[in-house]
């Protein structure tokens, strides 16, 4: 932390930051304190943290939750308002495995909004399919029994009448 | 942090790569490899894959299907919620705690919804199309103040069978095929020979046994978010008891003429006092609902009996009618209510029904009907001529 220390001032401040499987990463700290749980370690730890360890977050999902994080870091203005809408949609297009990490980081990083918008994103994602595609998009097993399946099936039947 | 991305993007090109060709060879060994632990969330084994979004810790998935429900609250949109419950068992969990039952939601969303106690706030607006050539009935909920099929989300169906010693109105989930070796048959109505008197059979379908069980063996989703507003009991002894209920019609012996000449009585093991608010006596607790129907006034200017529909109503008909809940005196009779102070709630029309056009009939109703006893309660209504002649 020390050689962090020389003439760089309070709002380009860097923290470090460890993913699960060891890799560290350098973030400035008004990005990497959009997540309320390294916002409340740093608030905890001090100026004496030397490296935060995320033990529920891979190197690769953290770079995207990063990105995120680094984006949304300023308060935006009404101008920009509409492009960080679009950067948004496209950030949170991505396939449904990278989904499912971001979105459990950023549970357990606990970053209100980029959840909000994973959550609509999903929820988005199961509307206008079928059962079966629902099941192909985010490759869920079909796990019910032959007299759960006839029960569904006639439900599904009388809703899509 | 551009450099480390590229990096990471390098590796994880080299990672996937050689996480393909080792799961061919080797599908059980994977965890003791020197491949180093850059690679262990990739190693997980396929079906941990594969049931990770079933797996999906239960605050997400609450709030992503939450959002799916808020979103679709009208038909035909509301389909999604019922696509999303046939996904898998924790996703269908899920959705059943998360979709309120009709009572408090005042919504249909699954077909459990059609013998589940209407809304308490408000009347669930239906219609009736009839169709006389093949002798069926079917029931849309209404989804637009035009009364058309195509604006309506079909809920129920029911034909009539002439048979020598009684009628019968056979219920069916399918709008098509009504008949009652078809799964989707959920229950019928039968007169008796002269079309006085009428019984509602209810098939009690596999999903309701699960759902009025006893607590104890119930995770599900109906009991549990009942329980809180009304006592277990009462609510258990309602819907035990729908397997079979009288509605009786009879002449109404000279009170009003020609319009409005039946009586609907039915009786309902509803506590009277969940309805009526009053408990008076000592055995208002154990009394059944009863519902009678609304008497007609007399209109100075039309010079006949009205009954005020507000504007779902617009032909005069001998088959319009409105049920309130009755109040019983101590000899039993059905007496109006205007002794009682809370008349507004006396005065709730719990079911009405009346022609709007040719073939076809509005049918509101509200807790505690189900549109299942509601729509045959009506279809009894179709089927008074002998006993009105």
């Amino acid at each position: 932390m020390a050689s962090s220390t020389s003439g760089s001032s309070s709002s380009s401040k860097v923290v470090k930051i460890r993913s699960s499987d060891n890799e560290n990463f350098e973030v400035e700290e008004a990005a990497a304190a959009r997540s309320e749980t390294i916002k409340k370690l740093l608030e905890d730890v001090g100026d004496d943290a030397d490296v935060i360890p995320l033990p529920n977050v891979d190197a690769k999902t953290l770079v995207k939750v990063m990105e995120w994080c680094k984006k949304h870091m300023d308060d935006v203005d009404e101008l920009n308002k509409e492009e960080m809408k679009t950067w948004d949609a496209e950030f949170v297009d991505m396939d449904q495995s990278c989904l499912y990490n971001v979105l459990l980081a950023a549970n357990f990083l606990n970053i209100k909004e980029l959840l909000d918008q994973l959550t609509q994103k999903v929820a988005d994602m199961i509307k206008g399919k079928s059962p079966e595609e629902i099941r192909a998009t985010f490759n869920i097993k079909n796990d019910f029994t032959p007299e759960e399946e006839a029960e569904i099936r006639k439900q599904n039947a009388w809703a899509f009448e | 942090m551009s450099l480390r991305s590229i990096v990471r993007d390098v590796r994880d090109g080299f990672g996937s790569l050689s996480r393909r060709s080792f799961e061919v060879r080797l599908p059980g060994h994977h965890r003791g490899k020197s491949h180093g632990s850059v690679h262990e969330l990739h190693e997980q084994p396929l079906v941990i894959q594969n049931s990770r979004w079933a797996g999906l810790p239960p605050e997400l998935l609450r709030d992503v299907i939450k959002r799916l429900e808020a979103s679709e609250s009208t038909w035909p949109a509301r389909k999604h919620v019922v696509a999303c419950a046939a996904v898998c068992r924790s996703w269908r969990e899920m959705c059943k705690e998360i979709v309120r039952s009709p009572e408090f939601s005042g919504k249909i969303t699954f077909p459990v919804s059609l013998k589940q106690p209407g809304p308490r706030d408000g009347m669930m607006q239906c219609f009736i199309k009839r169709d006389k050539s093949n002798l069926t009935y079917r029931l849309f909920l209404c989804l637009s103040p035009a009364l058309l099929v195509e604006n309506g989300k079909f809920l129920l169906s029911a034909k009539r069978t002439r048979r020598t010693t009684c009628t019968e109105y056979v219920i069916s989930m399918d709008a098509d095929n009504i008949s009652r070796s078809s799964s989707t048959y959920i229950g019928k109505l039968r007169s008796n020979f002269l079309g006085t008197k009428f019984i509602i059979y209810d098939t009690q379908p596999p999903y309701n046994n699960g759902q009025l069980s006893p607590p104890g063996r119930s995770r599900r989703f109906y009991s549990k978010k009942v329980s809180p507003k009304v006592p277990t009991g009462s609510y258990n002894i309602a819907q035990a008891s729908l397997s079979s209920f009288l509605a009786h019609l009879r002449t109404h012996s000279g009170a009003f003429p020609s319009q409005n000449q039946l009586t609907i009585q039915l009786s309902l093991a509803v506590l009277a006092s969940d309805i009526i608010g009053s408990r008076d006596e000592d055995d208002g607790k154990e009394r059944p609902l009863v519902l009678r129907n609304k008497a007609p006034r007399w209109h100075e200017q039309l010079q006949c009996w009205c009954l005020n529909f507000r504007g779902r109503v617009t032909v005069a008909s001998v088959k319009n009618f409105q049920l309130i809940a009755a109040t019983q005196s101590a000899a039993g009779a059905p007496t109006p209510s205007s002794s009682q102070p809370a008349q507004s709630d006396h005065d709730k029309i719990i079911l009405q029904f009346g022609k709007v056009g040719k073939d076809m009939f509005t049918m509101d109703y509200r807790y505690p009907l189900s549109a299942f006893q509601a729509f045959a309660i009506c279809l009894s209504s179709f089927d008074t001529k002998l006993a009105c002649e």
